[in-house]
């Protein structure tokens, strides 16, 4: 799935290279990255969400 | 931003992010030496990345609100997930992390500082703007600009090809424990491990509740063992001290003929027959360091007491019939010119970490202090910490076991002494005497670290402290009285 998002990441950068009229679908596809970077880190974490240290 | 410094700025900051933290770590730590990001460290280096992308969307379209926001969010998300990663970790012995540590830091903890420092980037930006920065429409990139966007698709399309080989394409992920990069296929280990059921939890291991003893039962029959010899009360005395709060410990002075009684925050030195208050403090628990709720009480010398809380911080208590009022307002909440405070600390423990005590005693033969655990809904271990009295650091942790000749017997197979809630100890002759709030007394020699004997001792309700005097045992419950036993002998 980290490879999906690299994916994602290197489409919306030729995108703001070659295509920048399509302003719209970059910053739709970044925020996609964004939110898959957030669920894999939750699922990655989700057995203690925060951080395991003395509070 | 009509304003060519800026954007000059924002370019080479979108270089330094993709080369350096991004760039280095695929081609020459990936690539070169073999490196593969953990789970979390490819979640942190995509957050980077899209920080990095970000920045090529103000170059093309200009500081537009939403990037810059965008850019805040992931920095400040990226932050948390770096603490969570660091969290994992910083508690370990000097040296000690995980995966590779570049130039004094680990990798995590790199990353907590890019993207703090991104953070503050994004907010400098933002009170660099003026309103003609914001454009309409895309920017003509100027040659750096190009640079910096082909450089990003160089290191992207870079980590891609690790992505591929490290964790695979969807629904494969990230892994916690990576193995070593590899270009070639018969070396890539694609898993779903991450996928596996498993609860969720906001603290996971760390949520563990404060010590209940009203939730334990105070039967000794609900107890581990089968047939208990039981230890008579031979007299039961109330107790009507002036006390700020309720007993929490109890402990015996031979020499003078005293008693050290603790309450949540309070110490008091009670005369022998346990009706008059000689002296006493109420400690101030929140100064410097946290102690909680004390729940062990020592001597340490004839003049000298310790009150250990749930949390294994203590304080050291000396008496002063002229102690500084002025000076000890820090330390205490009442009565300010009967004791000083020597030191005020913690006990660190490792078998014992993750569990309260509610027990601490003194052996002055062996200038040892010692703490017992108490079970909780994560850890449920019986286990003994020895602490040198000179530095006040451990020196031992054991868990006891039964002694074979003590005729002791669990029953049922799952029994064991780890569900025994001790509350109170006390030393004597080789020996600690715990209280359990089961109403179970082990005896556990020193020596052998095995329980020799165990008896029941019926009627007790929520025992909170145990002092030996001569051959009697006294135990205190949270109420105030006190129940006279005799010492075993065995």
């Amino acid at each position: 799935m980290e490879f999906l998002n690299f994916v994602l990441m290197f489409v919306t950068a030729w995108i703001l290279l070659r295509q920048p009229e399509k302003e719209r679908l970059a910053f739709r596809l970044l925020v996609a990255s964004v939110v898959l970077m957030v669920v894999l880190f939750s699922i990655a974490t989700r057995t203690a969400l925060l951080p395991g240290i003395n509070y | 931003m009509r304003r060519n410094l800026p954007y000059a700025i924002l370019t080479l900051a979108v270089l330094a992010l993709t080369v350096v933290p991004i760039g280095a770590a695929v081609f020459l730590l990936g690539f070169v030496y073999g490196d593969s990001p953990c789970v979390m460290c490819w979640e942190q280096r995509a957050g980077m990345a899209i920080i990095a992308l970000i920045g090529l969307f103000v170059l093309r379209y200009g500081p537009r609100p939403r990037y810059i926001g965008l850019a805040m969010l992931v920095g400040a998300y990226g932050t948390f997930m770096a603490l969570r990663h660091t969290g994992l970790h910083a508690a370990r012995d000097i040296g000690q992390g995980f995966s590779l540590e570049i130039a004094g830091a680990h990798t995590y903890t790199w990353a907590l500082l890019i993207f703090w420092m991104s953070v503050v980037a994004m907010s400098a930006l933002l009170m660099a703007l003026k309103e003609s920065d914001l454009a309409a429409g895309p920017r003509t990139l100027r040659p750096l600009e190009k640079l910096a966007m082909v450089v990003f698709l160089a290191v992207t399309a870079g980590n891609i090809v690790q992505a591929f080989a490290s964790t695979g394409p969807p629904p494969f992920m990230g892994q916690g424990d990576p193995i070593r990069f590899s270009f070639h296929p018969k070396n890539w280990v694609w898993s779903l491990e991450e996928w596996q059921p498993a609860p969720i939890s906001v603290r996971g291991r760390w949520a563990i509740g404060k010590p209940d003893v009203a939730s334990v039962s105070t039967d000794p029959s609900a107890g581990p063992f089968a047939h208990l010899p039981e230890l008579s009360v031979k007299e039961r005395k109330p107790t009507t001290l002036p006390l700020r709060g309720t007993p929490t410990d109890l402990a015996y002075d031979a020499g003078a003929d005293r008693f050290l009684l603790t309450t949540q925050n309070g110490v008091y030195i009670v005369d022998g027959s346990l009706t008059r208050v000689l002296r006493h403090t109420v400690v101030d628990p929140g100064f410097a360091v946290d102690l909680g709720r004390f729940a062990g009480a020592a001597f340490l010398d004839g003049a000298t007491v310790m009150a250990l809380g749930e949390n294994k911080s203590y304080v050291i208590l000396r008496e002063n019939d002229r102690a500084d009022a002025g000076k000890n307002f820090r330390f205490f909440l009442e009565s300010f010119d009967k004791f000083d405070e020597v030191s005020r600390s913690r006990l660190g423990t490792v078998r014992a970490r993750m569990m309260y005590v509610m027990s601490l005693a003194f052996d002055p033969a062996t200038n040892s202090i010692y703490t017992a655990t108490v079970p909780n809904a994560k850890v449920g271990r019986l286990v003994v910490s020895r602490f040198d009295r000179r530095d006040l650091t451990l020196s031992e942790e054991f868990a006891p076991t039964l002694a074979p000749e003590s005729g002791l017997t669990f029953s049922g197979e799952k029994r064991s002494l780890d569900e025994l809630y001790v509350t109170a100890a006390a030393v004597a002759d080789g020996r600690i005497y715990a209280i359990s709030a089961q109403g179970v007394l082990l005896t556990i020699d020193l020596a052998s670290r095995s329980v020799v004997a165990a008896h029941a001792i019926r009627g007790l309700v929520r025992p909170t402290g145990i002092a030996i005097r001569a051959g009697d045992l006294y135990v205190i419950d949270d109420g105030g009285t006190v129940a006279v036993t005799d010492r075993p002998s065995s």
